[in-house]
């Protein structure tokens, strides 16, 4: 039982020990009252079985007297036996037949037994015995005893009923005494466990409480107990254990403490933690030993591991600037491995013919020199150390090699470390330092191991500086190619309209060419004078064909007596001038023929003649018409003084003919008409015969006003006609003026100039009425007047 | 593709239209072919680019650019400086003052050659030097006289047959260092040309179609090398035309190697071999 568990041994025995003792008294008890109740129930069967049995015997007695069966006579003797009580208060006997009816009862004649006694004791086949029953007797339940007999005789029941109660009366005071004694014996019994138990628990928790203590690792105080009993030893051994115990975590604590050297003393062979805590103390001090060896080889390896992870961040952060990158390596190498002085040199390529180390960056005492360096290949130890690409390590250096130089002094470091920056074989450069200290194996490692990865760094820059360099070359190339593409395209239309510029030039020239030889005579010369390309106007003009021409001098056709002139010509041309002149030439048939030349060098770039072009023109003609005038002149010459006298009668002439004028104005009717018809003039004597106003007439047109223009429209036509195309044309017609009939004569006479034009027509009229008489006269003096005027 | 006269009608309208350009009188076949480079270049249709022209002036201004043609070298033509320093230079050489138009002088070039030649020949101080372009990158270029050195080494040879050397006397060379005039850095590839003589051009923007004489000065000298051959033959006579009247008598016209003055200006000028004298 679970709670059990956790009660304390005293409660625990009492628990246990109290319900036992109880029931131990309790089952005596019932033993006992069953016992006694058996034996008053046997005593009870006894005494109703001598009650029934006397009955029964009486019954036999009677039934031998009495007729058979029961009679009323039977009834009287019995009834009286009956009506006597036996033993107890309530036990009458009574007679029952077959179907359960009193035969005789006390008091209960004629009424039947209860059922369940019937049925009872229909189904058992005793005939004598016992049945329990319950009585409901005022109201209450009783618990009852029925006893009977069979009665032969009567072929009924002979029973006696007694309360059970009544029967078992004594008992139940006995019954009471018991339960008193229980109780009693059981009390005495808690006490006198109680009594033993409690000092044994005592000691059992201190016990329990300081092995609870140990068990949680605290230690504890020893336990007090004198008896040198069972529990005494047991708190003995428990001492003991507290004592070891406490002496072991004390020397575990020295060794906790690291006092590996503390003192134990164990408890014997068998002291298995003692032995384990001497055999953890050894091993810790073998630990220890092995502890501070590890730790100086992790030192080394955290120092190369942190420095190769140090120098690869470096690597990483300046990859596009390879001097930056070389002074953060070396001035951090250089401080790392606590050198003085270092230096990278970069193998340099670029240039096939001049391979060399170049010093890129240097750095002592933590400041950056600069100086510029060059080491070729296989030159002194850096360039030995790119050769050969293995580490050259120095402890004796040779005193003017190298110097460190600090602010105080300077002094020749006593190891130098070169190591190859070579990654597969190729070299890259080399990294050399020089220190105060010696260099130990592992740093020699290091520093190899920093080369592959400044190598291989190194490898990549170049890599990258050298795509980027190309990348930018193409990107320039590229900008480059368009541009000129696009220049090549403007070169391109540049030719292309110069060409088609040409091809129009061209064109016009030949057109003008075709037109000067049309219209001109034309060739080309040779420096010597020899004629080539004549055209055909030339040919016609010097008789001869291309064949006799071409190639001949052209001084051949000129004329004896100019060559001299074209000698100066030429020599013009020849000078690079063109030149002009009309020349006399004579042509292969002797004609003489006079040309207007145009001789014109044509030059090239530097000046000098490459060609010579002729254009002439044939002038003989109005050469001849010159020549002939320039005869006619002579001969005017010589006729001047007869044509001075002419002139100065001319001149008196002209005189005498303005007077004429004059008067024939006076005399007669004179107009001006110009050829469309208008009268721009009229004089005086003309508008007083016609009767008329000057400003009537002039500004009019003679068809308008004209008498005959008038009434003859036809002839007047005719007579106009004439006139326009130059004749000169007369008329006389009479017409009437204030009543008076006036003839009038007029003679038209058109002037015409050089083109044959009519410029103006002159009307001279005459009154011929008055002067009829005079007619030939005038006619002959206008006509002297004519030839006068010719003169002039 | 092919760029049509009616193309070439609508581009050069739409350009006359937004900006003060007029390409009208542009050498035909030049200018179709320029117009089918810009298409191709920008990768645009005909209507695309009219469409951009009108919308973005920017754009505009760009193609313009793009069309022109800027075609220059230091010293182009030997032959040419030979003649500007033999028989055209010479003709000043007692002038107070020289005026030198280099009209459509491109990224520059030919401006600093003459600058250089005058030097050479002691006539600098008295230079005024005038250029133009209808471009104004190629202006920027021009003021700033950086050239790239890789593709331009030709630049030297000429420097070396116009400035060193004398065709005419083969005997005869000057020592004359690049240094004088130029900073060569062969690394960023450049021949830059000296302070003292980029300082000294009047550069400015023109338009030979419709801006007349921008500087309100005569000229002794007009170098227009290889640019009438894209105009048609109105406009090169109008150009001659502008000529003819800012040149002081006796002034010369220097036109490319295979440009000449064909027409009623032929009259005017008397050629002197490339070289036209206003007469």
């Amino acid at each position: 039982m679970k709670f059990t568990q956790n009660l304390n041994l005293n409660k625990r025995i009492l628990l246990f020990i109290i319900p036992i003792v109880v029931i131990l008294y309790a089952a005596s008890g019932f033993t006992l009252y069953k016992f006694s109740t058996k034996r008053v129930m046997l005593v009870a069967q006894k005494e109703m079985d001598v009650l029934l049995n006397n009955l029964s015997e009486t019954i036999q007695i009677v039934e031998n007297q009495t007729e058979s069966g029961f009679s009323n006579s039977d009834y009287q003797i019995l009834k009286p036996l009956f009506n006597q009580r036996a033993y107890y208060k309530t036990d009458f006997p009574f007679l029952i037949d077959n179907s359960g009816r009193y035969l005789i009862h006390a008091f209960k004649e004629g009424q039947k037994v209860p059922s369940a006694i019937l049925q009872q004791l229909k189904s058992t086949s005793n005939k004598q015995g016992v049945i329990s029953y319950f009585d409901y007797k005022d109201g209450s339940k009783q618990d009852m005893f029925f006893y009977f007999k069979f009665v032969d005789q009567y072929k009924g029941y002979l029973g006696v009923s007694v309360n059970k109660d009544e029967i078992f009366e004594s008992i139940s005071q006995n019954k009471t005494m018991l339960i008193i004694i229980v109780i009693f014996a059981s009390l005495i019994f808690l006490f006198a466990i109680n009594y033993i138990l409690k000092p044994i628990v005592s000691i059992i928790n201190q016990v329990n409480a300081a092995v609870n203590s140990l068990a949680s690792g605290k230690t504890t105080d020893k336990i007090d107990y004198q008896n040198n009993d069972e529990i005494g030893q047991i708190v003995n051994s428990m001492n003991n254990l507290i004592d070891s115990l406490k002496h072991k975590a004390d020397f575990a604590n020295e060794i906790g403490e690291n006092h590996l050297d503390a003192e134990f003393i164990n408890l014997g062979e068998q002291d298995l933690l003692g032995n384990s805590l001497i055999n953890m103390r050894e091993s810790l001090k073998l630990a220890k030993i092995e502890e501070s060896k590890r730790k100086q080889e992790d030192e080394t390896r955290n120092w190369a591991t942190f420095g190769l992870a140090k120098f690869g961040d470096i690597l990483r952060q300046n990859n596009d600037n390879l001097t930056k990158l070389a002074d953060n390596v070396i001035q951090n190498l250089v401080s790392y491995l606590n050198a003085n002085q270092g230096g990278l040199f970069i193998y340099n390529d670029e240039n096939t013919e001049n391979k060399h180390l170049e010093l890129i960056s240097a750095f002592a005492y933590n400041r950056k020199k600069f100086f510029e360096k060059r080491i070729l290949l296989g030159e002194g130890l850096v360039g030995t150390c790119a050769v050969e690409k293995e580490t050259i390590y120095l402890k004796e250096i040779p005193t003017e090699y190298i110097r460190i130089t600090s602010g105080l002094g300077e002094a020749v470091p006593t190891s130098l470390l070169i190591v190859p920056l070579k990654l597969e074989d190729s070299i890259f450069g080399a990294i050399e330092i020089a220190s105060f200290n010696e260099f130990k194996n592992n740093e020699i490692e290091f520093v190899e191991k920093v080369g592959e990865s400044i190598s291989s760094t190194l490898s990549s820059v170049k890599n990258s500086i050298r795509t980027n360099l190309l990348l930018e070359q193409s990107q320039q190339q590229r900008e480059e190619m368009s541009a000129q593409e696009e220049e090549m395209r403007q070169n391109m239309e540049e030719m292309q309209a110069t060409q088609e510029e040409m091809a129009r030039k061209t064109i016009e020239m030949e057109g003008m060419t075709a037109a000067i030889n049309e219209a001109l005579l034309y060739c080309e010369l040779g420096e010597d004078g020899s004629i080539y390309n004549p055209n055909n106007n030339i040919l016609a003009l010097l008789g001869s064909t291309r064949l006799e021409t071409e190639g001949r001098n052209i001084v051949e056709f000129i004329h004896s007596e100019e060559k001299g002139v074209f000698q100066g010509l030429w020599s013009d041309v020849m000078n690079g001038n063109s030149s002009r002149s009309t020349m006399h030439w004579v042509n292969k048939n002797g004609i003489d023929l006079y040309i207007v030349v145009n001789i014109s060098p044509a030059l090239d770039d530097s000046g000098s003649i490459f060609k010579i072009y002729l254009l002439g023109q044939d002038v003989t003609e109005s050469k001849l018409i010159e020549l002939r005038a320039q005869k006619q002149a002579v001969e005017l010459e010589e006729s001047l003084l007869e044509i001075r006298v002419e002139q100065e009668l001319n001149e008196q002439r002209e005189d005498e003919m303005k007077a004429l004028l004059q008067a024939l104005d006076h005399t007669c009717l004179v107009s001006e008409l110009e050829p469309s018809g208008l009268i721009t003039y009229i004089n005086n004597k003309n508008t007083e015969v016609l009767g008329s106003k000057k400003e009537e007439i002039e500004g009019k047109f003679i068809a308008d006003l004209d008498y005959i223009a008038k009434n003859k429209p036809a002839e007047f036509k005719k007579f106009w006609d004439n006139l326009s195309s130059g004749k000169k044309q007369s008329r006389e017609f009479s017409l009437t003026i204030n009543d008076k009939e006036v003839w009038i004569s007029e003679v038209y006479t058109p002037i015409i100039n050089e083109h044959n034009q009519v410029t103006k027509i002159i009307n001279i009229g005459f009154n011929i009425s008055e002067i009829k008489q005079k007619e030939k006269e005038m006619s002959a003096l206008v006509a002297e007047l004519e030839i006068l005027r010719k003169k002039k | 593709m092919v760029v049509t006269d009616q193309d070439l009608q609508y581009f050069v309208t739409a350009l006359k239209n937004v900006t003060k350009y007029d390409f009208t009188e542009y050498s035909d076949k030049s200018l179709k072919r320029r117009l089918l480079k810009v298409l191709t270049d920008f990768n645009l249709d005909l209507s695309g680019l009219i469409t951009n022209i009108k919308l973005d002036n920017c754009f505009a201004e760009k193609i313009v650019k793009e069309i022109t043609v800027n075609t220059t070298e230091l010293f182009r033509d030997p032959p040419v400086w030979h003649l500007l320093r033999s028989r055209v230079l010479p003709r000043f050489k007692n002038n107070k003052t020289i005026n030198i138009w280099h009209a459509g002088c491109s990224t520059g070039q030919e401006v600093y050659s003459m600058m250089i030649l005058l030097n050479e020949m002691d006539m600098l101080d008295r230079a005024k030097i005038f250029a133009t372009d209808i471009n104004t990158d190629v202006l920027d270029t021009s003021k700033r006289g950086v050239y790239k050195y890789r593709f331009n080494i030709g630049y030297l040879d000429n420097f070396d047959k116009v400035i060193k050397q004398n065709p005419l006397n083969f005997e005869e060379y000057n020592e004359v260092p690049y240094e004088k005039y130029f900073d060569i850095d062969k690394l960023k590839d450049t021949i830059t040309i000296k302070k003292f003589l980029t300082d000294k051009p009047i550069f400015r923007k023109h338009d030979l179609v419709k801006d007349g004489n921008l500087f309100f000065a005569k000229f002794d000298l007009i170098l227009c090398r290889n640019v009438i051959i894209y105009f048609n033959y109105n406009l090169q006579n109008k150009v001659f035309e502008l000529f003819s009247s800012n040149l002081y008598p006796k002034g010369c016209l220097l036109l490319g190697m295979h440009e000449t003055i064909l027409g009623p200006w032929a009259n005017k000028f008397e050629k002197i071999g490339q070289a036209y004298v206003k007469k």
